[in-house]
């Protein structure tokens, strides 16, 4: 049942709505989905694959973006290396953070992921010296892209931009795919439902599941990096509960049981947030009572309705589901 | 083969509260051969597996395996080293289908707990072969794309087993393979369990006794935490005191 | 200068004795259903907005608590029965977000009926001025915040450990499978259960009212301060979301004497500490 999402084609049908979607919407919207979807699907490695439901993963987004914010506004690193800086930051304070977090199961679990959220940001409030603290970091600008023999990209075309991070959504998506289909992934998902089982078979589900915070820090702090980039502006929201609550929401939404869900659980998200938000001041209502639908009626998100769908129609054809 | 002690606890003790689960037994199970463990509930025969494997830390005694003292070691180590253990109440992973259950085992014992995160795990060759191959072994093949999920228990004990011996352990701990199934899934299980006595060291707790007396070679009885009795199937079954154990005289 | 050290060990206890009132509802809700109510901060703002608009129609502060304790409790019995009910097979992290959309629709639901800016309410003249003391003068506001989160903690210590419904809450929490065999209506336990603890985050909210004034996102800090008071105080423990509740209060004001910009971070240390190294909190068990 997973097979479709091996090898070429869904990258292939990827690549081609992300090409399309600039003409459909405003490509900063576009953008904006892509980048949080690279943060949506590196969170659903944890909390979707291992089955840890964390509440504190902007932690990680949060420290990219104003890592790699910090250093473009400071230095004017060039963007290959800010994506890097971002991405070892991110990784490193997933795998600290990771290490401690993991000590504990479930409710306690949620609630230390949710202190180190609380304390990060709480930390960037009150060092406004550096993060801008309440008004948020600015002066960030969009250094040229390198290229090495092609000469170098001006980032500062919306659209230049945008295929880049279209781009790098790309290689996201295959990397956490293939990583979500490794033996690493099946010991999380094996772990996620009897982790004693899957250590009297001989695996560490804590080396696992480290490793998995690892990884998801690194795409995390990068889809912060992009995030930051992208407005050439880190608010303070970007390490905030909500912002995790909201990746959550992408990931329900989206489906998590695979990593196209938190695509389209992004697209729905950002292109709800863009676009209604015009029409009334207060969709954040309707999107409340949307997630109480979803909740209801769509348990494994709109991914996991598509494939119901999808077997439904099968059956009636005569084939085997 | 040589008849060495494969697997020995020496004095084990286990606590919990102001209650004696395990109270210092020391037992061996000699290499190549079965031995059953018997008693009535709550003689402390799942908490003894539960020490053996780690799964508990005992609070007194040692625990060799092959010759070496393991007691410090973590559940995970003790697998690694060749023990391989089947839960009295199933623990097949439900979400995941028979073959990745079994390829789950089968990947650790090649690549000694060490995990891949690149290559596309379901077609490793030489552990998707290996997990095949126990599949069919075991008559499961028809289950292979099946989510353990949507089995029957029988047959969910059966993944169990062939979950267990895809970790190319050197010792089994089976915890009631019996338990929850029919008279001729039972019978199908000892006829399976009796065929892996030349390739394994098998420690098993059963209560089922034809099972007992068809296939063991050593027979222990235990009652509240401690050894009663231990010998042959025959002795066993003529000993006053075991017969007291069960029937409370 | 002590002076100032009594006065924040004043507000503390005030602000304290709020904290448990808030995770006091929490713990009844999580130890019943077993499920973190992430709308708890949604009551607090709803309870303090009836309280605004009950007040404003020219009711008595008394009638404005009692609404403010009643529309929350109200909400909460509606969410149980036809929400969290229907999802008690479902995973647990549905039922967690469920309580994030709730929580979402109904502060949304608040600006749209009495707009961004928030609302505030002085207090009745019955309440308001201060007492002298002497060396300072204490807020009689201060007072009845303490007094009243303590009476109505009281209250439902006596509901809880005196009456027969009590009895039945309480053993709803602390063995549900028992319950359930005893023929104790589990069911409507449940929805009595997050009633219970849905009127007590909406009348701190009430109670707040006057001092902290309201807006649809007050009630967020309250209950991210209340989960670190139910781990403090322990799962499993109603009592000990008081003491604890008390003691991060009293902490978090005499730390802003010291250091007030780091006097939040360090709730959420203490709270990272207490996980790691007895998760159990103070009083819990499991």
């Amino acid at each position: 049942m997973n097979n479709k999402h091996n090898g070429w084609r869904v990258p292939a049908i990827l690549a081609a709505v992300l090409a399309v979607a600039p003409l459909t919407m405003p490509v900063n919207i576009a953008n904006e989905i892509v980048v949080m979807a690279i943060f949506a699907m590196a969170a659903n490695l944890i909390i979707g694959v291992a089955g840890l439901y964390s509440f504190g993963h902007a932690t990680f987004f949060g420290v990219g973006a104003y890592m790699g914010g910090y250093v473009l506004a400071q230095f004017q690193t060039s963007t290959l290396t800010t994506l890097l800086i971002a991405t070892v930051v991110g990784a490193l304070s997933a795998t600290i953070i990771g290490a401690i977090v993991i000590r504990r199961a479930g409710f306690y679990f949620m609630m230390l992921t949710f202190a180190f959220n609380q304390m990060a940001f709480y930390v960037v409030l009150t060092w406004s010296s550096v993060t801008g603290g309440e008004d948020g970091m600015g002066g960030i600008t969009r250094t040229p892209l390198g290229i090495p023999g092609l000469g170098s990209l001006n980032l500062d075309d919306r659209q230049v931009f945008y295929a880049l991070c279209a781009l790098v959504f790309l290689a996201s998506y295959y990397i956490l795919n293939r990583v979500k289909r490794s033996a690493l992934g099946l010991v999380l998902e094996s772990a996620k439902e009897n982790p004693r089982r899957t250590a009297s078979i001989g695996y560490s589900v804590y080396r696992a599941q480290i490793t998995a915070f690892a990884i998801s820090g690194a795409f995390a702090g990068l889809a912060g990096a992009l995030y930051a980039l992208l407005y050439r502006f880190v608010p303070v929201d970007t390490i905030s509960l909500a912002m995790s609550g909201n990746v959550l929401f992408m990931i329900v939404i989206g489906g998590l049981s695979s990593m196209v869900g938190p695509l389209i659980g992004a697209a729905v998200f950002v292109w709800l947030q863009g676009l209604f938000s015009l029409m009334w001041a207060r969709w954040a209502l309707l999107f409340g009572l949307f997630i109480v639908l979803v909740v209801f009626t769509m348990p494994n998100g709109l991914v996991g309705a598509f494939e119901k769908l999808r077997a439904f129609w099968a059956q009636r054809k005569g084939g085997r589901p | 083969m040589n008849t060495g002690i494969a697997l020995e606890a020496v004095n084990v003790s286990k606590k919990f509260g102001s209650m004696t689960a395990v109270d210092e037994v020391s037992i061996r199970f000699q290499t190549g051969r079965l031995h059953t463990i018997l008693g009535p509930n709550g003689a402390g025969k799942t908490t003894l597996f539960n020490l053996l494997t780690k799964d508990y830390k005992p609070d007194g005694g040692e625990i060799h395996l092959l010759g070496e003292a393991v007691t410090s070691l973590k559940p995970h180590e003790i697998a690694r080293r060749g023990v391989g253990r089947s839960y009295q109440i199933t623990s097949v992973i439900r979400e995941l289908t028979f073959f990745e259950n079994v390829l789950l085992a089968a990947y650790r014992a090649q690549r000694s707990g060490r995990f891949g995160f690149w290559r596309e795990v379901r077609q490793d060759p030489q552990a998707a072969a290996q997990a095949r191959e126990l599949l069919s072994g075991l008559g499961l093949e028809r289950f292979n794309d099946r989510k353990a999920a949507d089995v029957s228990y029988g047959d969910q004990r059966m993944l169990e087993l062939a979950v267990t011996l895809a970790t190319r352990p050197q010792v089994l701990l089976l915890d009631e393979p019996t338990a929850g199934l029919s008279q001729r899934e039972s019978e199908r299980v000892k006829d399976v369990v009796n065929s892996l006595k030349s390739r394994y060291t098998i420690v098993m707790i059963e209560h089922k006794m034809n099972v007992v007396m068809d296939i063991s070679d050593d027979v222990t009885v235990m009652a509240r935490g401690q050894v009663i009795a231990s010998g042959s199937p025959q002795q066993i079954s003529n000993d006053a005191a075991v017969k007291a154990a069960y029937f409370g005289l | 200068m002590s002076s100032l050290v009594v006065a924040q060990l004043i507000n503390g206890c005030a602000i304290g004795m709020l904290y448990a009132v808030m995770a006091f509802g929490l713990s009844i809700i999580k130890g019943l259903l077993n499920v973190p109510n992430f709308a708890h901060g949604a009551l607090f703002a709803t309870g303090a907005y009836v309280c605004y608009a009950i007040a404003n129609m020219g009711l008595p502060f008394g009638i404005a608590l009692i609404g403010a304790f009643a529309v929350p409790a109200l909400i909460g019995a509606m969410l149980q029965r036809f929400g969290l009910e229907k999802l008690a097979k479902a995973d647990y992290l549905l039922q967690v977000l469920f309580l994030f959309g709730i929580a979402l629709a109904l502060e949304q639901s608040l600006v749209v009926i009495w707009g961004t800016s928030g609302v505030s309410l002085t207090a009745p003249s019955l309440l308001s001025g201060s007492f002298d003391l002497g060396f300072m003068r204490l807020p009689r506001y201060l007072v009845f915040v303490t007094v009243a989160s303590a009476t109505c903690i009281a209250v439902l210590w006596f509901l809880i450990e005196r009456t027969k419904l009590g009895s039945q809450v309480r053993a709803g929490i602390e063995k549900s499978e028992m319950a359930r065999c005893l023929g104790i209506n589990i069911k409507g336990l449940l929805i009595l259960g997050f009633a219970l603890g849905a009127g007590m985050a909406g009348l701190a909210g009430g109670i707040a009212l006057p001092l902290l004034g309201a807006s649809s996102s007050s009630g967020n800090d309250m209950m991210s301060i209340a989960f670190v008071v139910l781990v403090l105080g322990g799962l499993g423990s109603l009592y000990g979301s008081v003491v604890a509740g008390l003691l991060l209060g009293i902490v978090q004001s005499l730390s802003t004497l010291v250091a007030p910009t780091m006097s939040t971070l360090l709730l959420y240390v203490v709270m990272t500490l207490v996980l790691l190294v007895r998760p159990q909190g103070l009083f819990g068990e499991r």
